[in-house]
């Protein structure tokens, strides 16, 4: 039985980091940039909601629609004033841009917050749900679900809209898109408000799990790199996966090796990556092919 | 009434400080297919980039009717009416067969009588479309990639048609269904200017043949009489001058 309620509650984790890498591939996919600013977005909401949540002390989980909108909409005014004018020179710089700006978020919310944890704790905080002799707490769960709706609805939109369609053609064909009529910068802007806004959303399902400080956001953008590399960049389900198995992963490591936890997870990124370099649903460039 | 798709006077083009196309001149008439040969650096894709408003002319005029296209921006050109089948693969690999050809009508998306009206005009041209429709377009053969490559372009219903190196990477059977499809476009009135590599099927396929030759016309005329031509048979066709 508690084979099953580490599973269940690995899975629930799983869903959350899928939530939040599933917006880093995305951005990848569609602009060919790392977005490695992604966590110190996702820990901006987190203390934005901790915030509001302190001043005011209603329910955290009613920011959703707020943080993800206020996120997509920074996210689409860095694509708009910066990134467009550095993408032209390449991965390289992309990755500095977004890392000086990942920099400046932090530097600011440690003026803000200072270099304390924050946590919201509503008045579930402490309570679980039990399901016979499965007992999961109830902030996992809640974040858990939520992520999957919030991941349900981005598949929705990406397979059934016409945005979305635009999005996916863009991502796997840019002159194909082009070709069309899809203006690379209308879907690159969208990319990257869709990207910016699951670290919105992202951010309130964290604050309601963790205690969250400045600096966490290192250790949140090295898990969401890891889960990408391993998932294969650019792809959705691989993102999936690979926040599946660092979900479980850590479940079951944090429950009888929790010293070890983060080898598990890494050790197998390494031991994948070795046999697939292009991660475990990525597709090989022509580039890789060649070399 | 002038029956001519397209015009090209004098159009000089290039990329960085060098010109590629000196004073290119061209008229397409309706209904027409016009097959361009040259040999490499003639400037035969610069026509095409030049055309779809990939890049801008520095001088001289690229009219579809009346309307001046110079400047325009491809997506404008595009609803204008003139679609391309271009050399690469250009379609989405990991999407069905039926959102690479909605896709093609992406500039039409809000008007669903007529995104549906041209869906069904094309499946039935193109049978393959609808009977894989779900199937991913990565799975098809270069040959069916080309036809859906060419169903997609049909979706805006263009006048005109370009179309670089037709049956590139083609296997004999394909190469006439593409060849046929062509020829359908034409019999509705669509015009198609292609690029062909293989002189002898572009030339046996095009009602026009243009010879390029350093950014210019050096040739132009009924297909059939540049193919006979001695001097573009010793140079494109392998045959002897004079034979």
């Amino acid at each position: 039985m508690q084979f099953i309620q580490i599973l269940a509650f690995g899975l629930l984790l799983g869903g959350v980091y899928a939530l939040l890498a599933s917006g880093v591939t995305l951005i990848f996919g569609v602009l060919d940039v790392v977005n490695v600013a992604q966590g110190a977005f996702l820990v901006f909401s987190a203390l934005f909601t901790w915030q509001i949540w302190d001043l005011f002390g209603f329910e955290p989980l009613l920011l959703i629609p707020l943080n993800g909108l206020l996120m997509g909409l920074l996210g689409w005014a860095i694509y708009r004033g910066m990134l467009v004018r550095v993408a032209p020179q390449g991965p390289g710089m992309t990755v500095l841009l977004m890392f000086g700006i990942a920099l400046i978020l932090e530097g600011i919310l440690n003026l803000w917050f200072g270099n304390k944890f924050k946590s919201v704790t509503p008045s579930y905080y402490l309570s679980s749900f039990n399901f016979g002799d499965i007992v999961l707490p109830m902030p996992q769960l809640i974040s858990g679900i939520l992520a999957f709706i919030t991941l349900g609805l981005i598949y929705a939109y990406l397979r059934f809209s016409w945005a979305g369609r635009a999005l996916r053609a863009s991502a796997q064909n840019k002159e194909g898109a082009a070709l069309v009529g899809i203006s690379q910068r209308s879907a690159a802007s969208l990319a990257f408000a869709i990207g910016a806004a699951t670290a919105g959303v992202g951010g309130v399902l964290l604050a309601i799990m963790y205690p969250i400080f400045p600096a966490t956001q290192y250790d949140w953008i090295s898990r969401l790199l890891g889960i990408v590399v391993l998932g294969g960049f650019g792809s959705i389900p691989g993102a999936i996966t690979g926040a599946m198995i660092l979900g479980v992963t850590e479940a079951f490591a944090n429950t009888y090796l929790p010293q070890w936890s983060s080898l598990f997870f890494y050790g197998a990124i390494l031991l994948i990556l070795l046999f697939r370099p292009q991660g475990l649903m990525g597709t090989k460039t022509r580039e890789d092919v060649v070399a | 009434m002038s029956d001519i798709v397209l015009t090209m006077t004098g159009v000089e083009a290039g990329y960085g400080g060098g010109l590629v196309l000196q004073g290119m001149d061209l008229a397409l008439d309706r209904g027409t297919i016009t097959c361009i040969v040259g040999p490499n650096g003639a400037g035969k894709s610069t026509v095409f980039r030049v055309i779809s408003g990939l890049l801008k002319a520095r001088s001289g005029s690229v009219k579809l009717g009346e309307r001046e296209i110079n400047g325009l921006d491809p997506a404008e050109i595009l609803r204008a009416g003139i679609a391309q089948v271009p050399q690469n693969r250009a379609l989405f690999p990991e999407m069905s067969i039926r959102d690479n050809l909605l896709l093609g009508g992406y500039a039409i998306r809000r008007d669903k009588a007529l995104l549906k009206k041209r869906t069904a005009m094309v499946e039935e041209m193109i049978p393959l479309i609808k009977e894989r429709a779900s199937e991913h377009a990565g799975n098809l053969s270069g040959g069916q990639r080309r036809m859906v490559e060419i169903g997609r372009a049909l979706m805006l219903d263009p006048s005109l048609v370009l179309m670089d190196e037709p049956s590139l990477g083609l296997d004999p059977k394909s190469v006439a269904k593409v060849a046929e499809l062509i020829r359908g476009m034409a019999a509705e009135g669509r015009t198609v200017l292609l690029v062909e590599q293989n002189v002898r099927l572009g030339m046996h396929l095009a009602t026009h043949g243009i010879v390029m030759e350093q950014g210019q016309v050096r040739l132009t005329g009924d297909a059939k009489d540049i193919a006979d031509n001695p001097e573009v048979a010793s140079m494109y066709l392998g045959k002897a001058s004079g034979t």
